[in-house]
């Protein structure tokens, strides 16, 4: 029996939220994920957790790739990344982020820029 | 009876894992005594991806100088209530247009056992040259970003943190 994929939460923000074709937005990614280094010790089991951890993400918009990143242990859990972004047109931003253990994952939303 | 004496083994054990851990004692040393052993101390535990700084460097810049400068705003607390979540926000002061940008921005740690936090690739797309994130630092020590921009130079910036209660463990 193929094993259930494990939907992991995770969210976009585009900041400010209204914004036009042509402005520059803040662009959050958080994600739940452990992002265990390898090197710390389950609290109940005295057993060393291990390493776990997102290490490659890219946004891309409509398809398009616009920011890469390659990312290690040293992230702390839950992890925040932000970059800016310029709107030119109505579309779709989507991170596909993946970690050492395989896990692969995408999450997307909707880039609405207000008419000008 | 028996169950009694089978949990209080099972508390003393737990109570045992969690006094033990390597990480936090090194973690909750005074200040003091951290600034004088800061220079030889080593990382306690091994991980997966053990760098230094400077091997870090290297692997960024190739044998280019990555020269110290303004046009870089490293923003970091000055002091880390708690190590485990430290913001780090870069910025750069460089046009992003297609003949000349931001190519990246890699941000650095000097203390950790792998001294690389994050490689951040970028693009015209994103207008303005800015990372932001948070990161686990194990004790006090150097936040340091390298940037290069698109002609192949390198520019870096680093800031000190202490941090009071170590991130890692």
């Amino acid at each position: 029996m193929a094993e259930e994929k494990k939907a992991r939460k995770a969210m976009i923000k585009i900041k400010p939220k209204k914004y036009k074709v042509g402005d520059t937005v803040k662009v959050d990614f958080i994600v739940i994920h452990p992002m265990d280094t390898g090197m710390a010790k389950d609290k109940e089991t005295g057993k060393i957790k291990p390493a776990h951890y997102i290490n490659d993400i890219t946004f891309s918009f409509d398809g398009e790739p616009f920011t890469k990143m390659k990312v290690w242990e040293s992230i702390s859990t839950n992890p925040y990344f932000s970059v800016n972004y310029k709107v030119t047109k109505k579309g779709k931003i989507t991170v596909d982020y993946s970690d050492n253990l395989g896990e692969k994952n995408s999450k997307s939303k909707k880039v609405k820029p207000k008419q000008a | 009876m028996e169950r009694r004496n089978f949990i209080k083994s099972l508390m003393m054990a737990s109570a045992a894992a969690t006094v033990a851990t390597p990480n936090m004692l090194l973690a909750n040393e005074s200040a003091k005594e951290e600034a004088k052993t800061v220079e030889n101390k080593k990382a306690p535990l091994k991980g997966p991806n053990d760098m230094s700084l400077e091997d870090a460097i290297k692997v960024i810049t190739g044998d280019k100088e990555a020269k110290e400068s303004d046009k870089i705003k490293l923003t970091v607390p000055e002091i880390a209530e708690n190590g485990a979540v430290v913001p780090v926000k870069v910025e750069v002061d460089n046009p992003m247009e297609e003949k000349n940008y931001v190519k990246s921005i890699h941000v650095l740690n000097s203390k950790n056992s792998n001294s690389r936090c994050a490689d951040i690739m970028l693009t015209p797309a994103n207008d303005k040259a800015y990372f932001s994130t948070r990161v686990k630092l194990a004790e006090t020590q150097e936040i340091v970003t390298i940037v290069a921009l698109s002609d192949g130079t390198f520019m870096k910036a680093g800031k000190s943190i202490k941090v009071t209660i170590g991130g890692c463990g």
